[in-house]
């Protein structure tokens, strides 16, 4: 029993390499003896259903304060927030699960990766600013003691957004305004353009709020975000599936109508390729799971009741499939090429220092492609980015495209920006999801929001009450008019 | 003391023959009866000691623990309801017969006679306690937790069994009635000193002493309800009792062999005060904290002065209550929310205000304040410490302060403050809950009227 305990307990450290250590060190070939013995009994005996000694440590912890839901760019900038703002040091104990730990289909690893700050939501102008700051200083953030300090390919050169006529000048002027000092290199160049798409309702705002603060950037790549956190326990456990068991209770609102109020008690984690699953135990769960956090809402019970209530609000997250085309162009624009997004809706960015460059478009309503899977469609390329391109920069009419991919939007289709906060029925599921083509470059501010909410009880530095879960209910549409 | 031990027996038939629903309010109310009957033990005839049998005894010290150790056995079964309600029929019945089976060696330990069958069954008592915190504690931390609990007791008393053995076979007898005629005093000589040890390290490793003290915040913490109940409340209180009986035997051997011990008492009391302040989970610090408490005990029981005596008994039934309640108060929160870190928890006065009537009295009790029994305890130890050395009373200033100050920072972290939105559709209290918490103050304030009951025998 003794040597049992020991091989059990050498997944947890402490008293089992301890003891064996000072042993002598035999105890490796020990525990195999031991589990192949174990291994033959069972195959003698008939199985029985009762194995008290198995060892788990391959599985997740049967207990985690916080577990969230998701492993990309929020679910991790969720988890580093939350550790990093608890007041006592190694108070709450967090589990990041991710059904992939390859991301081979998350959206974090197949961004493109531009970071803007024009906006029409002051909250989103906001989230963008402190993003632009982490990144920039990210050494100050995620450094780790004794290791080399990190480099996150950060290209501050610019972002360009084109507006049409009639909102250039107004524009021009806003800008030279907001920014007298137009010394260093200017960050927002805004162009005259010949089409006539009205760009005057996204104007006004956009020189109102855009503050002129830092550049743009070209985010890292999502592998070295996520090797940086050291305190946090991401197991990588890969499942196939998510349930969850909750608990529901009736209360009465104060006009005396009923509603059911739900607290999620455990997570079930089930474990990729195998029947084995873990019921974790939590207090909070955070749904950050990108494109499928639909999908995870309906398995805690949103969305469950007659529409038009509370109840039966949905999350209106759907991945939607988008597409990056990655190419060459030998007398293409130089290292001073701005990210630049067409008033067409097709955007480029400079990728290295080789003459290439990453690029697509959001297509339009009618044509949205299947999300079903991550084929990519090269058709589009020539039909509907090509000559957008060619047409803004005379030097892509002469291009060769190397390679392409697909990735996903978690799109949110009621009005495009993130869902952030509590759940009011379902009382302890938070949500950090929904950004629809921005997620990436607001992870850092999101994630600081929503360990804010959780810790704190509200948002203290950026106040995101606007983008809760509530308005898809109120029908209260907060609609970001510079969507990519 | 047949008329105890006899219905606690019985209690196993009765819970393994009643029916499913009628279960858990049988055994509790049996068990209500039984410490009912235990009180006529109070009548103390003599000054001596209430003389039953060949092998039973109960004197004005094992009184009041015997009684704290029947009225717990209902709390830990009330206690236990919710945690147990998806466990098949067969295992619920398992857990309340190993409560019931510790309930029998620990009745049958405060009362014996004999210092051989104290120690049978102060071992006897390691294993319900192993079986219930390794079986149906919460986390697999749980696996080394029993470990260490098993390991560090049986690794203490093991000494114990043979200093026994030896002093039976030169004195004779160890009858605890008749050692206290002992006239053969201990000497200075290292064989002496070594059977002293051997005799007190089981005791100080059960109390614990701060440099022993490993087990306690990993067992308390992952116990289940029940266990920390149990193992708060009485099982610190054997080695406690064992050490009190002793050293009636091991004059003068004590008056220089206490020293290390009281140095590592004074200093663990101020530091597992201290770990108190950063600790985030709740179970933890309430486990830490029963350290600090039980030190100062240590540190009465070492110098011997009668005034030390008083306190040490008060302070033990005293701090039984309390860690119990605390324990039961942090278990109502964590079943609600699954999760002991504090933070996560906050502002349950607006949600939950009759437990927060509970919260702030166990909170009152737990820093001493006057006029509970606490106070009586602290107060008689760190009077007599005071008058044994004047320097201690900077140590003890220091303990009280810091026991004020995280029993308050509980307090207010768990209670005041704005709620976190997430517990805001936690279930009210239960009236399960509230009884649990009103049986478990009851004797807490009652006993301010007449603490000379829990004063020892001493008074």
């Amino acid at each position: 029993m003794f040597r049992g305990a020991l091989w059990l307990l050498a997944g947890r450290g402490c008293v089992g390499r301890g003891l064996s250590t000072r042993s002598g060190g035999s105890t490796p070939d020990w525990t195999e003896k031991v589990s192949e013995i174990k291994k033959k009994i069972q195959s003698a005996l008939p199985g029985g259903a009762w194995d008290p000694l198995y060892d788990t440590s391959h599985l997740p912890p049967e207990h985690s304060d916080v577990v969230i839901v998701g492993g990309g760019v929020l679910g991790l900038s969720v988890a580093y927030w939350l550790k990093r703002l608890e007041k006592p040091r190694g108070a709450i104990r967090v589990l990041v699960v991710d059904r992939d730990h390859t991301y081979s289909r998350a959206s974090t690893g197949l961004s493109v990766g531009g970071i803007r700050q024009q906006f029409s939501l002051p909250e989103n102008i906001q989230l963008s600013l402190f993003s632009v700051d982490f990144l920039r200083n990210i050494n100050e953030y995620l450094a780790v003691v004794d290791d080399p300090p990190l480099d996150v390919q950060f290209n501050p050169s610019g972002y360009l957004l084109l507006a049409s006529e009639k909102g250039a000048a107004i524009m021009e002027n806003n800008v030279k305004v907001q920014r007298p000092d137009m010394a260093a290199l200017p960050s927002v160049i805004t162009m005259v353009s010949q089409e006539q798409e009205s760009a005057t309702d996204r104007s006004p705002s956009l020189t109102r709020d855009i503050r002129q603060e830092g550049a743009k950037v070209c985010l890292m790549s999502p592998e070295q975000l996520q090797n940086k956190f050291p305190w946090i326990n991401t197991d990588g456990v890969a499942l196939a599936s998510y349930g969850f068991s909750t608990s529901s209770s009736r209360m009465q609102t104060s006009g005396g109508k009923e509603m059911t109020l739900k607290r999620i008690h455990e997570v079930h984690v089930k474990m990729d390729h195998s029947l084995e699953y873990q019921p974790v135990e939590c207090a909070l769960v955070i749904n950050a799971a990108g494109a499928w956090s639909g999908q995870v809402a309906e398995l805690a019970g949103i969305g469950k009741g007659p529409p038009g209530t509370l109840e039966g609000t949905k999350l209106p997250v759907e991945p939607r499939k988008r597409y990056v085309y990655f190419w060459h162009c030998p007398e293409g624009p130089g290292l001073e090429t701005p990210f630049m997004a067409d008033t067409s809706g097709a955007y480029f960015r400079r990728e290295g220092l080789g003459h290439n460059y990453l690029g697509g478009c959001s297509p339009t309503e009618e044509e949205e492609p299947d999300p079903g899977n991550l084929e990519v469609d090269h058709d589009f390329f020539q039909d509907k980015v090509w000559p957008h391109l060619a047409h803004r920069v005379p030097a892509f009419q002469s291009l060769k495209v190397r390679s392409a991919w697909a990735g996903y939007y978690d799109y949110n289709t009621f009005d495009q920006n993130g869902v952030v906060g509590p759940h009011p029925l379902v009382v302890n599921m938070y949500f950090a999801t929904g950004f629809s083509g921005h997620g990436l470059q607001q992870a850092p501010a999101v994630g600081r929001a929503v360990a804010e909410m959780v810790l704190k009880g509200q948002f203290q530095t950026i106040d995101l009450s606007s983008l809760l879960f509530s308005r898809f209910y109120l029908g209260e549409k907060v609609e970001e008019r510079n969507i990519i | 003391m047949l008329k105890i031990i006899i219905p606690t027996i019985m209690l196993i038939p009765l819970t393994w023959l009643s029916k499913s629903n009628m279960m858990w309010i049988n055994s509790t109310i049996y068990s209500l009866m039984i410490s009912m009957v235990c009180l006529p033990l109070m009548n103390q005839p003599c000054d001596n000691s209430l003389n039953l049998s060949m092998l039973f005894f109960s004197d004005s010290l094992s009184t009041p623990l015997l009684m704290l150790t029947t009225w717990l056995l209902p709390l830990m079964i009330i206690a236990s309801q919710y945690h147990m309600t998806k466990e098949p029929l067969a295992r619920k019945k398992l857990y309340i017969t190993m409560m019931i089976l510790l309930q029998i060696f620990l009745i049958m330990t405060f009362s014996a006679t004999e210092l051989i069958m104290f120690y049978i069954l102060f071992e006897a008592t390691l294993v319900p306690t192993l079986i219930i915190i390794t079986r149906w504690g919460g986390q697999t931390e749980r696996l080394n937790a029993g470990i260490y609990f098993l390991f560090y007791t049986l690794a203490g008393s093991l000494p114990l069994l043979v200093a026994l053995t030896y002093t039976q076979t030169t004195l004779g007898s160890l009858n605890m009635l008749l050692t206290q005629y002992l006239t053969e005093r201990l000497t200075h000589v290292w064989g002496d000193s070594l059977l002293w040890l051997a005799f007190m390290l089981a005791f100080m490793v059960k109390m614990p002493l701060y440099g022993l003290h490993l087990w306690l915040p990993k067992a308390h913490v992952e116990a289940p309800i029940a266990g920390s109940m149990v193992l708060a409340a009485i099982l610190l209180k054997l080695g406690g009792y064992g050490m009190l009986r002793i050293t009636m035997m091991l004059n003068p051997t004590v008056n220089f062999m206490a020293y290390p011990f009281m140095m590592l008492s004074m200093w663990g009391m101020v530091m597992t005060s201290s770990i108190c302040l950063r600790q985030t989970d709740l179970k933890s610090l309430i486990a830490y904290s029963s350290v600090s408490h039980m030190a100062l005990v240590i540190m009465a029981i070492l110098i011997q002065s009668p005034w030390s005596f008083m306190g040490a008994t008060a302070l033990m039934i005293a701090h039984g209550l309390t860690s119990s309640l605390l324990f039961c108060l942090a278990n109502s929160n964590y079943e609600r929310t699954h999760s002991r870190t504090m933070i996560l928890v906050r502002g349950l006065q607006m949600i939950l205000p009759l437990m927060a009537a509970w919260w702030l009295l166990a909170s009152l009790t737990n820093l001493a304040l006057p006029p509970s029994i606490n106070l009586i305890g602290e107060l008689f130890v760190t009077v007599s410490m005071f008058s044994w050395s004047n320097f201690s009373i900077i140590l003890l200033g220091i303990n009280i302060t810091i026991t004020a100050l995280y029993t308050l920072y509980m307090l207010i972290m768990t209670q005041r403050g704005k709620y976190t939105y997430h517990i805001h559709n936690i279930k009210p209290s239960y009236t399960r809950e509230n009884t649990l918490m009103l049986l478990h103050l009851t004797p807490l304030l009652l006993l301010m009227i007449n603490p000379k009951i829990i004063l020892g025998t001493m008074y």
